[in-house]
Order: structure tokens, then C-alpha cells, then sequence
């Protein structure tokens, strides 16, 4: 059995021979058969990240790709770095990709002969794109990867090519993705000159012989500009809603439950090994800095989520107000809060991607997923009616879903630094969680009165999409809905089993820890770790505030729903507020997700500059 | 957002970042000098691995996983572009008509098609030597075959190039890199670690594990192309789109002055 070092590669190199395999098995095998090849593949992949999972424990995996060690704090090679935050979200990408392969088994139409396994090919080729980027300790290999991510992304994305909506939208992901992604390259070679090293490590070593200057923000800020892109960070996330409208339910269920994550992964791990040493970014600037545009996305993300009508883009919405909570909770820097972000991120994965799946029933069923246009006509899918609702509970926090624990963990270290930073979460969730549950209770059970579209109703409306499938008249098949409940599952596991969280707990522990993780890529004594190990205990207020979310998701679902405003004259005031501020604040929000290429690119800029004002500012 | 404030918007921020970069460039160490971190302890390793092209070493030795990235980037495009490019189900096929070839040009076609496959090899082949390698040499043979269809015509092109076998080989050469890699564990050693006998340095057989991950990455690199260019080559010469109801397009012209 080789050692731990030398399996760490694998998760990267076994889903690409995969890749080749299925393309080559596609030409040879009918449909079935690749399929379930592709699954298998998965399966062996998940298995290898649980074995390197386990023999990680607390510490770090360090591995030299090539064999080229490192000498006297220098190296020609490429290091591979596992701590259990990194292998764990490579684990997680493999088990939704093993999901995903499982719940597209019979999802799209028979494929061009000869292509069978060209989609599960380009899951295989997205899987070690991810693993990569979350095992690498080197900056230009995590750029590598991070593009062979984006390639298959873009492609996903545009996949349905029957209808041009889809490329439009791959095509505005590719260009602003593409754009950030430049941007960072240039980051990465400002810090190369500066310091001759591409390893995150060795280049944090090296920046420490220098001053903080005008180069070291702006390569912080340029190698920062994809993480930010990826991860949706307002405003940088304009691409996300329009790319989840149109890509294929499956791609949607990995684009949001993972890959968005991974921006948000990337932004902390470069910062915490690259910049949080002395000749870098100092930790309050950054904290202020990140903190700012998480709450900003938390809000934006929740507001926009709760104006939409299209499902997809309500939960792409959504996703987006959550990656704002996770960026202001990792902002803060302490294991306490990366336990939470982790847990809240883990238990997230599951329940985004079931509420995708079960949207891809109602597009699947009646080709449509517009929340007026299906209005009571999800009656008859009772157990997809049923998970979804769950899934809006989870989403708006309730215990004891991964998703509850780790907004309380998150709200409780927030609360240490700030006192009113819990009601931001409990805002978000119960905004985001009560679109959620309002869309389950008009399409599922026809609740309410027909609604009508509101003043500010200016985006699209999501019917008369093309179905993803050909045949209207075959059952549902039972692996769509099965996948979700699985996942439903899966989340609430996290939140049950303790032993995730102590997991986790501990691993963002050792992930924070920038002295460590240079010791250890140098081969040199780690200092002892003196920080407390962060509890990811259920606590009463942990469960009382996620009760008091998901009451206060539900009182809006149901206001939506029932409109008591329209009944009682007591309401009318807030009915008038409620109209000023859709024309006052909503609609100029909405308007400003154009759709619009050159809008974009606009505000990709106007962002960087932003953040290197805000930062320069403060070094 | 109206056209005017978005320019304001781009220009005012576009500004910025431009003051911005430039203060970090006049930081960066002065150009011309003797100092070459990195580039010095490259070429120490490509030496010691009897490597005589040092940028084969980083790329194929020494920084060997960033090419298996690259390489699957370009697969997972190409993959990509087969996917987004196939025929919709809205969408015909038209025989394309054959134009006619002046003489001379067919002529110089058939002399140069060998020559060019020869070069293509050669660069593919002596990668751990001069300049060039799997990649630059991937695209020269590439190009070999598509001279048929500038010198013949496009039904001389796709009986030169079988799409199947080429899409195969693509996908052989892109998984050859991955499981080459193996040798490394199965020596004990690392993950594509270069553990073959290194040879005699500027010998065709030198740098161990870098020609054969060269010939895995050519042999991606023209396929690759070749079905790249197939697809959209089906776009404008094959395939009639719904939108366009004047029947079949136009037969390619072996002038390709319309573009192509």
C-alpha cells in the first residue's frame, strides 16, 4: 500500500483517466453500461477520498508531485497539501458528482451515437478540476485547475444547445469567469516576481522579507478577483443567477452546491498561507474588507431570492445570499467561525442540491419552472412536494439540519465580535428559506390565491423553458426523486451525527493555521498549536434562533401565499411600505441583473477597484 | 444601466485599477539582471535529468502536473466543443458540393502533406531536446491533415480523417498521461515522478519519463485539433441551420477566401 503522501495525487489523476476511459467506453457500450461505469468511477473515487480522510486526522498530508522535494525552503515541483478541510471538500464534490451521475442516469434524452459518455466524461473531467483546486498548495497549479474547472463548466452549462438561451448564458459565465481568471494570472506573476516561488508556502515564506506595498495589494487583490468571481461575491455574482437558469439541473446541483463553495475555499486558503503572514495583508484589513462584501451579498443575495418567481434562479439567489454569510463568517478569522462556515456549507451542499433535483422533476413533468405559471400543478407529485418543503425548512435553518447547526456555530462566534451579526443571519435564512417554502406551497399544493407579477417583475419568468427530457409521457423516474431524499438525508446527518462537526470542528482549527502549514510544506518543527479546538455543540440559543428563522420563514411564506394584507385594513400600511420599497429599492436592484455582457464587466471592474481602494486604504 | 454611466462607470474604475497596477510594476525588480531564482534552479534539475530542452523539465518533469491539467483542459474543450457543436435536432445535413482546385494547388498540397507530418513528428519527437514538444508539435500535424482540404476538398478531407478514430486516439492520449503517471507509484516513488532510466543527456532517448509524456500529449494535441476543427468545419460546411432556409450552404471554396 503506498503512502498517504503518494495517494494524495490520485483523487485528481483517477477521475481524469475516468474521463478518457468513458469517452472511449461511450463509442464501444450501450447507454446502461457507461453509465454505470461512470457511477463505479465515482464510487472508487469517494472511497479514495475517505481513506486519505482518514489518514489525514488532524495533521497535514504534504506531497511532492514528481518527487521533487523541497531543499533549503525551495523547490522546483509541485506541492499537494490534504488537511481535512481541503480532503473534505474534495469529498464532498465526490459524493455529489457519485449523486449527480446517479440521479442523470435516465435524466436527458439518448445521446448522438457514439457520445454515450460525453456527459459523464465532462462530470468526471468538473470532479478533478474541483479535487485539485482543493488539494493544491501551489498558486499557478490551483489557476490550472481552476480553469479546468471553468472549461467544463462553461460547456455544462450551454449544454441544451436546442435552445439559445442556454450559450448566452454559458457564454456570460465563460467571458466574466475567463476575465477574473486573467486577472488572477497576472496576480500570481506580480507575486513570483516579487518573490521567485508559485508555491502557496514558500511564497508566504518569501513575502515576509518585504514591506506591505502597492504590488502585494494589488497581487492580493488581482489573485483574489476569480476566487471572488467564483464564488459569487457581490459585485462579482452576476454571471451565477443567469448561468443557473439556463445550465441542466444536474450541472445546477454540483454549480451550486460546490463549485461556488470552492471560490469561497480558495479566497480563505490563498489569504490564510499566501498573505497572513508579516509582508502581507494585515488580518484587520482583510476581516473588514471580506466582511463588508459578505454582509452586502448576504443581503443582496436574500432580497433577490425573494423577488423571484423563476425557481432555478430563486435558488441560485439564494446560494448567493448564503456564500455572503459564509465569506462574513470566514472574514473573521477564527477557528470558530471556519468550523461554522464548514459545517453551514456542508450540510448547504446537500440541501441546495436536493432542492435543484426536485426543481428538475417540476421542469422534467411540465417543462416549465415558473412559480405563477405551475401554480397547483405539482399536486400530484406528493413525495417531491413533500421533500421540497423539507428543504425550504432546512435552507431557512431548522434544527437539527446540517444547515441549522452550522448557522448556529457561525451565529454564535459572530456574535462574539459583533452583537447584532445573528440577526443578519437569521434575516437571510428566513428570507431565502421562505422563497423557498412560498414556491413549495403555491406549485406543490396550490395554496393560496393565483399570484400576480409585481411592479418590479422586470427578469425572466422562467416558462416555456425547453424540457430537459423528451418524453412527457413517461413516470418520473424514481432516481430523481430518490437522489433528493438521499441528500435531504445526507444533510441532516451532518447535523445529527456529532461526529461531523467535531471533524470539522478540528479541522478548521489546523486550516487556520498559517505558521503550521508553512512548517510543515518546509519540512521544518511546527510551532504548537496554542488555539482553543472551536465547539460545534448544539447550543439553546444555537436551536432557539434557528426555530425563530424558520417561524419567521414560514409567517412569510404564508403571508405571500394568503395575503392577509388584502383582508384586513390593519395591513394596508405595510401593504403601501411594501409597495414603495419594491419601486424604490427592489426594482433598481433587479434592473441592475441586465443580463448584459458589457454590465458585467463593468462591475467586475468597478469591484477590483473597490477592493483596491478599501484595501490600500487600510495598509 | 444606460450606455453612457456604464462607460463613466468602466472608464472611472478601469482607472483606478490601472493607477494601481502601474505603482506595482515600478516595484518589481529591475529587468536585466543576473538574478533568476527560479530559472536557475530549473535548469539544475532539468541537468540532473539529463533533460537538454530545460522547458520540456518544467513542463514535463518538473511541473508535470500542471501539463496533465493543461492537457485534460484542452480535452475537456474539446469534449465540450463536440458536445455544444453536434447536430440539433432542428437541424439538416447537406451534401456539400465540390469546388473546383486549380491544378498548382493540388500539387503543392500532395508535396507538402508529408513534409508537414514529418516536421509534426520530429517536433513531437526531439520535445526533450530543441524547442517544441507534444503541443507545438500536436498542432503541426494537425495542420498536416488539413491540407487536403485547402489543396482537395472537403469530402478529400473526411475520408483522410476518420472522426471516430481520431476522437478515440484523443481521449488514448489524454488518459496515457494520467496512467503514465502510475509508473511513478508502482516504483514507489510519486506520482508521476520520473523514475525511467534518464539515458545519455541530448540523446533522442534521454529525460526518462519526458518523451513518452510528450508523445501522449501530441498524439492528444492533433487529434484534438483535427476534432475541434471538425466540428466547426460541420458548422458552416455540413450542417444547415433551421435559420437559414436557402437550402445547403455553399460548398467550401479551395481558395478559403470566404473565411474558412
Amino acid at each position: 500500500m503506498p503512502s498517504t503522501a503518494d495517494l494524495l495525487p490520485l483523487p485528481v489523476a483517477v477521475p481524469l483517466a475516468g474521463a478518457a476511459v468513458l469517452v472511449l467506453a461511450g463509442r464501444l457500450l450501450p447507454r446502461t453500461a457507461t453509465d454505470i461505469l461512470a457511477t463505479a468511477w465515482a464510487a472508487l473515487e469517494t472511497a479514495l477520498l475517505c481513506l486519505l480522510w482518514a489518514r489525514a486526522g488532524d495533521g497535514r498530508v504534504v506531497s511532492w508531485a514528481g518527487g521533487w522535494t523541497i531543499h533549503d525552503g525551495h523547490s522546483v515541483g509541485i506541492v499537494l497539501v490534504g488537511d481535512r478541510l481541503g480532503i473534505g471538500l474534495a469529498l464532498l464534490v465526490s459524493v455529489l458528482v457519485a449523486a449527480v451521475l446517479v440521479y442523470s442516469w435516465r435524466y436527458f434524452e439518448e445521446p448522438p451515437a457514439g457520445h454515450g459518455g460525453t456527459f459523464p466524461a465532462l462530470l468526471l473531467l468538473f470532479e478533478a478540476g474541483m479535487c485539485g483546486f482543493a488539494l493544491t498548495g501551489d498558486l499557478f497549479d490551483a489557476f490550472v485547475f481552476f480553469e479546468l474547472m471553468g472549461v467544463v463548466a462553461y460547456a455544462l452549462t450551454g449544454y441544451r444547445i436546442e435552445d439559445p438561451r442556454p450559450l448566452h448564458g454559458a457564454l456570460t459565465f465563460g467571458v466574466v469567469n475567463s476575465l477574473a481568471a486573467y486577472c488572477s494570472l497576472l496576480g500570481i506573476g506580480l507575486l513570483y516576481a516579487r518573490t521567485g516561488e508559485l508555491g502557496m508556502a514558500q511564497t508566504g515564506a518569501a513575502l515576509a522579507g518585504h514591506r506591505t506595498d502597492a504590488l502585494v495589494v494589488t497581487a492580493f487583490v488581482l489573485v483574489m478577483a476569480s476566487m471572488l468571481v467564483k464564488s459569487a461575491a457581490v459585485p462579482f455574482h452576476f454571471w451565477l443567477p443567469d448561468a443557473h437558469a439556463v445550465a441542466p439541473t444536474p450541472v445546477c446541483m454540483l454549480m451550486s452546491g460546490v463549485m461556488v463553495e470552492l471560490g469561497v475555499y480558495g479566497t480563505l486558503r490563498i489569504y490564510l498561507t499566501v498573505f497572513a503572514g508579516p509582508g502581507g495583508v494585515p488580518a484587520a484589513a482583510f476581516t473588514h474588507t471580506l466582511a463588508v462584501l459578505g454582509a452586502l451579498t448576504a443581503l443582496t443575495g436574500a432580497v433577490m431570492c425573494w423577488q423571484q418567481r423563476h425557481l432555478k434562479r430563486l435558488l441560485a439567489f439564494s446560494t448567493i445570499g448564503h456564500v455572503g454569510l459564509w465569506l462574513l463568517g470566514l472574514s473573521l478569522l477564527r477557528p470558530q467561525d471556519t468550523a461554522g462556515a464548514a459545517l453551514y456549507i456542508t450540510g448547504h451542499a446537500g440541501v441546495k442540491a436536493a432542492l435543484f433535483g426536485l426543481t428538475g422533476v417540476l421542469l422534467d413533468r411540465h417543462g416549465s419552472v415558473d412559480e405563477y405559471g405551475l401554480f397547483g400543478r405539482g399536486r400530484d407529485s406528493r413525495a417531491a412536494g413533500a421533500l421540497f418543503v423539507a428543504g425550504g425548512l432546512a435552507l431557512a435553518g431548522l434544527p437539527p439540519f446540517g444547515t441549522a447547526l452550522g448557522k448556529a456555530v457561525a451565529e454564535h462566534a459572530a456574535a462574539e465580535r459583533a452583537g447584532w451579526l445573528p440577526a443578519l443571519y437569521v434575516l437571510v435564512s428566513a428570507l431565502t428559506g421562505g422563497a423557498v417554502l412560498r414556491a413549495a406551497l403555491r406549485v406543490f399544493y396550490g395554496a393560496g390565491v393565483v399570484p400576480e407579477p409585481s411592479h418590479s417583475d422586470v427578469e425572466t419568468s422562467g416558462d416555456a423553458e425547453e424540457p430537459e427530457v423528451r418524453d412527457p409521457q413517461r413516470p418520473v423516474p424514481r432516481t430523481m426523486t430518490a437522489v433528493p431524499a438521499l441528500l435531504l438525508l445526507g444533510a441532516l446527518a451532518v447535523g445529527v451525527w456529532p461526529g461531523v462537526g467535531r471533524a470539522l470542528g478540528s479541522a478548521a482549527r489546523t486550516f487556520g493555521d498559517h505558521a503550521g502549514y508553512l512548517a510543515d510544506v518546509q519540512g521544518t518543527a511546527a510551532p504548537a498549536l496554542t488555539t482553543a479546538l472551536p465547539s460545534t455543540d448544539w447550543t439553546l440559543t444555537g436551536v432557539l434562533l434557528g426555530v425563530l428563522s424558520t417561524a419567521l420563514a414560514a409567517v412569510l411564506a404564508a403571508c405571500a401565499v394568503w395575503r392577509p394584507d388584502r383582508r384586513f385594513a390593519a395591513a394596508r400600511g405595510a401593504r403601501t411600505l411594501a409597495a414603495w420599497g419594491d419601486r424604490r429599492l427592489v426594482l433598481p436592484l433587479r434592473r441592475l441583473h441586465s443580463g448584459l455582457l458589457g454590465d458585467y464587466v463593468t462591475w467586475l471592474t468597478v469591484g477590483l477597484a473597490a477592493l483596491l481602494i478599501a484595501l490600500a486604504a487600510q495598509t | 444601466m444606460n450606455r453612457r454611466a456604464r462607460t463613466a462607470m468602466f472608464l472611472a474604475a478601469a482607472g483606478v485599477t490601472g493607477g494601481f497596477l502601474v505603482a506595482a510594476f515600478t516595484q518589481l525588480p529591475p529587468f536585466g539582471t543576473k538574478d533568476h531564482p527560479y530559472g536557475t534552479r530549473a535548469v539544475a534539475a532539468s541537468l540532473q535529468h539529463r533533460t537538454a530542452n530545460a522547458v520540456s523539465a518544467v513542463n514535463f518533469d518538473q511541473r508535470a502536473l500542471d501539463t496533465l491539467g493543461e492537457e485534460f483542459i484542452l480535452f475537456g474543450a474539446v469534449l465540450g466543443a463536440v458536445a455544444l457543436l453536434r447536430r440539433a435536432r432542428d437541424e439538416d445535413r447537406a451534401a456539400p458540393q465540390p469546388g473546383g482546385v486549380l491544378p498548382s494547388t493540388r500539387l503543392f498540397g500532395a508535396c507538402l502533406l508529408p513534409v508537414t507530418v514529418l516536421v509534426g513528428a520530429y517536433v513531437v519527437a526531439h520535445g526533450q531536446l530543441s524547442p517544441g514538444g507534444g503541443f507545438q508539435g500536436g498542432v503541426v500535424l494537425a495542420t498536416a491533415l488539413h491540407l487536403a482540404y485547402v489543396a482537395a476538398d472537403y469530402r478529400v478531407l473526411r475520408r483522410v480523417r476518420p472522426l471516430a478514430v481520431f476522437a478515440a486516439l484523443d481521449a488514448v492520449g489524454a488518459g496515457a498521461y494520467s496512467l503514465l503517471g502510475l509508473a511513478g507509484l508502482c516504483a514507489s516513488a510519486a506520482y508521476l515522478q520520473n523514475v525511467l532510466p534518464l539515458g545519455t543527456f541530448n540523446d533522442l532517448a534521454s529525460g526518462g519519463l519526458v518523451p513518452l509524456l510528450n508523445a501522449a500529449v501530441g498524439v492528444e494535441v492533433a487529434s484534438g485539433v483535427i476534432v475541434l476543427i471538425a466540428q466547426f468545419l460541420d458548422q458552416a460546411v455540413d450542417i444547415a441551420s433551421p435559420h437559414r432556409p436557402e437550402g445547403g450552404p455553399k460548398a467550401p471554396d479551395s481558395t478559403g477566401e470566404d473565411g474558412r
